[in-house]
């Protein structure tokens, strides 16, 4: 009849003009096949592109091909920093600080050369702008211009470390010139006088290899050629970051070559991949992991406040099992907070001295704790996933790994919200599944989490020992007797057993085999297109 | 008339008022803090900055006294910043409205387009094949849960046949043509741009049909019973006797008193459809205000929350009112009542 | 999730159909019957469901996750090896009963509601009514979530969220149908003769008005089953690992090349559903005199 025949009309003419979009180039791309890179990767996290502002996850890939930091982290050595726009650096004469010579020759995107007043420009600004990033920093007195080509950095504790810090982006160098004018203030009042955030949300004035052109929120960032790179010429005339939040969309954007990079893939779609001719699956392992932290405290579950009942949850999970079958055998796990690729944590000492599954040690524990037939908590996570694997679907399979110990895992799905509040005010009842990435790529930071904040959430008071021995590898400088030290205290949290890592993803990105040099990295910017440019 | 008028318009507006009142206090009742999920750990840990934060969206001050704000600012026009985007929550509303627009006007046409006739048919052709099919087809549109529907049209069209354009409302690497009303297939014709509009129409299809198969089978089942009901009526076997031609007589006479009921059920559906569809727009990754409605409660944007709650709560009664009032105009004694 | 209410299907004119026993049989009680049937054998499944499955519903086996559809796994497993079809015959109690209760709890009390509203008229009226509309303009994702935010995730707390929201529509329609009945002559009749409102209401105005309702308690079942599903497809509703089937779906949803996980809770929820709705569908044309013929 008559309404039907239009409904199939409608369609048919619908699918047509599919199959004819796909085959046609569309005119918008006519030009990116050669000189532009597309990534496609979901931005939903970005809120602003302001360097001194930065907290979350997506943006500091943005950043770090826009400016770049004093030193810098090579890809998979997360040990050492290496020079960027600083070439040397030394301690201070009185030992207070750090003194750092400038690289010659480097110019901004505007043709300006780099001095040491931009670098006291923008340190100062993250400094008094007293936003999330200040905090790694607090321990910073103040800068100094010593010369042109020299700054110093005294610090008000000269035991913290700054290096492996000061290469995160949130300290990338700007140009003083350009950000003054639009309306940036470092100086002491720049918490409420500054206004340059807007600006530098569309536009840049850095010395990496591409400038910001524009931000469209949840759709693109597109960054242009800096014909001035110190570097030599980039390898593409364009960037265009988009925003594409579906894992499927991206699959079938990264095949038809719409876009190049394909980085949110879930483990699933990546191994449709493998036998790809035009697509190579480039992993990177991360630092970040999933871990789930168990409180002690004797009020919300008199079990957990054992020692051997929490260790036993530690010998009865299959994190083989999980690694292999939930994030398709790309992971590897850690001993404790100090992700592997860092000083002081290789799989190796995960098999000597890590926990790994072990039912009848588990079982073991449990009786030596006084639990014979096994104990309940809760097990709280939200709604949300990583790497593509669910926080819902990792609870179901500890649960069932636990049942086989005789500990029973009630799961509480809660909202992000009301989990973070929980967690971050001291007061989960039982266990929480949830995800640690680093600021910046410092031992430090996390194991000083550990005894700090995070021991607090679980209601730990650790021993005087246990934080000794983090001062201690924290201020080492032999890295032989630092990696000791850091095993000492490994053992401690092993033993302790407040927080049971899960898993450590290896980060599968698909790179289309037109672009060379795509780098990926763990240091937390997820990848440095610096030398990525098409192949011939 | 007129008092009738300004009394209901002055009630819709208090409702609409009440509704964010009830919101915002069940969302206080929450004991999450949404300001911790924007910080960072080590900050979310900082007592200062939580404080700074929180000082900064206004969030210190005792409850009623940001409800006072929120009120004032309604008046300006000013709906507050949402936490998660750190924007005006109007801008955020302003930027999905039009996806959502679009999506729920093809749809409601569809169903329009498709139901309309087919109840006529099934109602003039009344118990024969096209009336059982018709009830069919109406009867399974309206019991398929959405959700699955359209992760079955994804995973047939798109997946499997792969004829159909994935999600999102236009391909992953396209730019949206300059904005002057938000809807695509609207911007794009205005500057001529043929590409983004077949694209954009491409990408429109699957969703529409998703949510025009509830709608379908409302419009379908209100369109044959009203139209049985008219059928009945005197002056139509008045017009037969007069001799007029059937055709004449269902088109020309029955149809558009049949239409009325249509008219109101159709209404709240198509404002149902604008006040966004969660599940549609999450599954085909549309940038609309279901999608931002869901968002902004799971993180517990309370700005956020408020604003679509009163502009949900102002289209609904809006609409209502619509109806109401052309019920009165074309039935006096509905005013005394 | 509107549902239309409106006096049902009078007698056609055009083109009568000579109709045999069988099919006059049909008519009248063939499209209920067949909803009844449905929901029978739903209900069974859902008794027997521990006797129906083939293997419990939440045994973990990660080594067999996402099989096909095969004989030893009728309907494939899912992300965590579980037998897709043993959730399935499970989770048929979930959506049953939350279903039915979410509806029987807001018919009862809409239902008071409407009625007292209808019978006191007058002020009582209007603020029940304006209370009704309220309700009715909140957006019930929102409400939804903020209610499970409040109280925690659950079946409970779920049902809560969904009775909080799904009464007006009861409310509204027994208010119009107490309305009608209240003008009718024998209601007057019975004021003459002395009843009391009570007796009246009861013995006269409820069994006149409870058919519609009837009808939209059997339709709106199916509604509710829906919006609980979708409600834990969006994360709300049962704790896992409890088997659901819109939480199925939401567990499937990304995996379309294993499309059976998502595919299958789907198509029972549109079964269950079409149950009910054929039932109402015919019960309500079996209620409406003007239908009765030949």
């Amino acid at each position: 009849m008559i309404f039907r025949s239009v409904r199939r009309r409608a369609f048919l003419i619908a699918t047509a003009i599919g199959a004819v979009l796909a085959a046609l180039p569309s005119a918008s791309d006519a030009a990116a096949p050669r000189n532009t890179l597309v990534i496609g990767v979901d931005t939903s996290d970005t809120i602003t592109l302001d360097p001194a502002r930065m907290s979350q996850y997506t943006p500091p890939m943005t950043l770090k091909a826009a400016y770049e930091t004093l030193v810098t982290m090579d890809p998979g050595d997360y040990v050492n920093v290496k020079p960027q726009l600083a070439t040397k650096w030394e301690r201070t004469a009185d030992g207070k600080g750090y003194r750092f010579t400038l690289r010659d020759g480097v110019k901004f995107a505007s043709g300006d050369v780099m001095t040491a007043e931009d670098v006291k420009f923008s340190l100062d600004r993250v400094l008094n702008l007293k936003d999330q990033p200040a905090q790694y920093i607090a321990h910073v007195d103040r800068i100094e211009v010593v010369d042109p080509k020299t700054v110093d950095v005294i610090l008000k504790d000269p035991s913290q470390p700054l290096l492996t810090i000061l290469a995160a982006p949130a300290f990338s160098i700007y140009e003083k010139k350009i950000v003054a004018q639009h309306g940036g203030i470092s100086d002491s009042s720049a918490k409420d006088a500054d206004k340059a955030t807007q600006w530098l949300d569309q536009n840049s004035a850095g010395t990496g290899p591409y400038k910001i052109a524009g931000w469209e929120r949840n759709a693109t960032i597109q960054l242009v050629k800096n014909p001035n790179y110190w570097r030599g010429q980039p390898g593409f005339e364009r960037v265009v970051i988009r925003h594409i939040g579906d894992s499927a969309a991206q699959l079938l954007a990264v095949r038809r070559g719409d876009v190049d990079v394909a980085f949110n893939l879930i483990p699933e779609q990546i191994a449709t991949l493998k036998d790809n001719p035009e697509i190579v699956v480039q992993r990177e392992p991360s630092l970040d992991f999933v871990y789930m932290a168990v409180t002690q405290e004797p009020e919300f579950n008199p079990a957990l406040a054992k020692k051997q009942a929490r260790q036993a949850i530690g010998y009865a999970i299959d994190y083989d099992g999980i690694r292999d079958a939930l994030v398709g055998g790309s992971a590897i796990r850690p001993v404790s907070f100090l992700p592997i690729g860092t000083n002081g944590s290789t799989e190796q000492l995960t098999r000597e001295i890590g926990f790994r599954q072990d039912l009848d040690k588990a079982k073991q524990l449990l009786a030596e704790a006084g639990l014979p037939d096994g104990f309940s908590f809760e097990l709280s996570y939200g709604n949300a996933s990583i790497v593509g694997v669910s926080y819902q679907l990792l609870a179901q399979k500890i649960q069932s790994d636990l049942a086989r110990a005789g500990i029973k895992a009630n799961l509480n799905p809660m909202d992000q919200v009301n989990l973070r509040t929980q967690f971050t005010t001291n007061k989960s009842p039982g266990g929480v599944l949830t995800f640690w990435n680093p600021p910046a790529v410092e031992n430090q930071l996390w194991a000083s989490a550990t005894v700090e904040r995070v021991a607090r959430r679980v209601h730990w008071q650790p021993p005087q020992e246990v934080k000794d021995v983090v001062s201690r590898a924290a201020a080492e400088t032999d890295l032989q007797k630092q990696a000791q030290l850091w095993r000492q205290y490994q053992e401690a949290m092993v033993d302790n057993a407040n927080l049971v890592i899960l898993f450590q993803p290896i980060y599968q990105v698909a790179v289309r085999k037109r672009v060379a040099g795509f780098q990926l990295t763990g240091a937390g910017w997820m990848a440095d297109f610096s030398a990525a440019k098409p192949v011939q | 008339m007129l008092r009738y008028i300004t009394s209901r318009v002055a009630i819709a507006a208090l409702m609409a008022v009440l509704a964010t009142l009830v919101i915002f206090l069940i969302a206080n009742t929450v004991p999450g803090d949404p300001v911790l999920t924007q910080l960072g750990d080590l900050a979310a840990s900082n007592p200062d900055y939580v404080a700074r934060f929180r000082a900064k969206w206004g969030l210190d001050l005792p409850l009623w006294e940001q409800y006072w704000v929120f009120l004032r600012g309604i008046v300006h026009g000013d709906l507050g910043m949402s936490i998660a985007s750190q924007r005006p929550v109007l801008d955020d509303i302003l930027q999905y409205a039009p996806a959502t627009i679009e999506l729920s006007t093809i749809a409601f046409a569809l169903s329009l387009l498709i139901g309309i006739p087919l109840g006529i048919l099934a109602a003039v052709r009344r118990d024969s094949w096209i009336d059982h099919v018709a009830r069919l087809v109406s009867l399974i549109g309206v019991s398929s849960p959405t959700f699955w529907l359209a992760f079955i049209m994804l995973a047939i069209f798109y997946g499997g046949l792969q004829i159909a354009p994935g999600p999102g409302r236009l391909d992953p690497i396209a730019f949206p043509p300059p904005t002057v009303t938000g809807l695509f297939l609207v911007d794009s014709a205005l500057v001529g741009d043929w590409d983004t509009f077949w694209d954009a129409a491409a990408h429109l299809v699957l969703p529409s049909i998703v949510l025009a198969a509830a709608t379908l089978g409302l419009i379908t089942r209100t369109t044959r019973a009203s139209m049985l009901e008219s059928l009945q009526q005197e002056y139509v076997r008045v017009a037969r006797a007069k001799g007029l031609r059937e055709t004449m007589i269902v088109t020309g006479h029955v149809l558009p008193n049949a239409l009325i009921p249509v008219v109101t059920l159709g209404g709240l559906a198509y404002a149902n459809l604008l006040t966004g569809a969660v599940m549609t727009e999450t599954i085909f990754s549309w940038p609309g205000l279901g999608r931002y409605t869901f968002q902004s409660a799971v993180s517990l944007d309370f700005p956020a929350i408020m604003g679509i709650t009163l502009m949900v709560a102002v289209v609904y009664l809006v609409i209502n009112l619509l109806i109401d009032f052309s019920y009165a105009l074309l039935d006096p004694r509905v005013v005394r009542r | 999730m509107t549902d239309a209410t409106f006096q049902a299907v009078p007698t056609a004119v055009v083109q009568p159909v000579p109709s045999s026993r069988a099919r006059r049989v049909w008519r009248r009680y063939g499209l209920a019957g067949v909803g009844a049937a449905i929901i029978c054998i739903w209900l069974l499944v859902a008794l027997a469901a521990p006797l129906l499955s083939p293997y419990a519903p939440d045994a973990v086996d990660v080594v067999n996750r996402l099989q096909p559809p095969s004989t030893a796994h009728w309907f494939g497993t899912d992300a965590l090896g579980r037998d897709v079809l043993a959730r399935l015959l499970y989770g048929s109690r979930i959506s049953l009963f939350t279903g039915t209760v979410v509806v029987l709890l807001s018919a009862v009390f809409g239902t008071v509601l409407g009625g007292i509203a209808a019978y006191a008229g007058g002020k009582i009226e209007e603020v029940i009514m304006r209370i009704t509309d309220l309700v009715l303009c909140f957006p019930p994702i929102i409400l939804a979530m903020a209610i499970a935010a409040a109280l925690g995730i659950g079946i409970t707390n779920t049902i809560i969220a969904m009775l909080v929201v799904w009464w007006p529509k009861f409310a509204r329609l027994a208010r119009s149908l107490v309305i009608v009945q209240r003008s009718r002559e024998y209601v007057e009749a019975a004021h003459v003769v002395g009843f009391g409102p009570g007796r009246v209401l009861m013995r006269h105005i409820i069994p006149n008005a409870i058919g519609p309702l009837i009808v939209l308690v059997t339709l709106d079942v199916g509604n509710a089953i829906i919006t609980f599903a979708g409600l834990s497809f969006l994360g709300l509703g049962v704790v896992p690992p409890t088997a659901e089937w819109g939480a199925m779906v939401s567990e499937g949803r990304e995996l379309v090349e294993q499309w059976w996980v998502a595919t299958f809770p789907g198509l029972a929820i549109l079964t269950v559903v079409l149950g009910f709705n054929f039932l109402g569908d015919g019960i309500r044309d079996w209620l409406d005199p003007k239908a009765r013929r030949r």
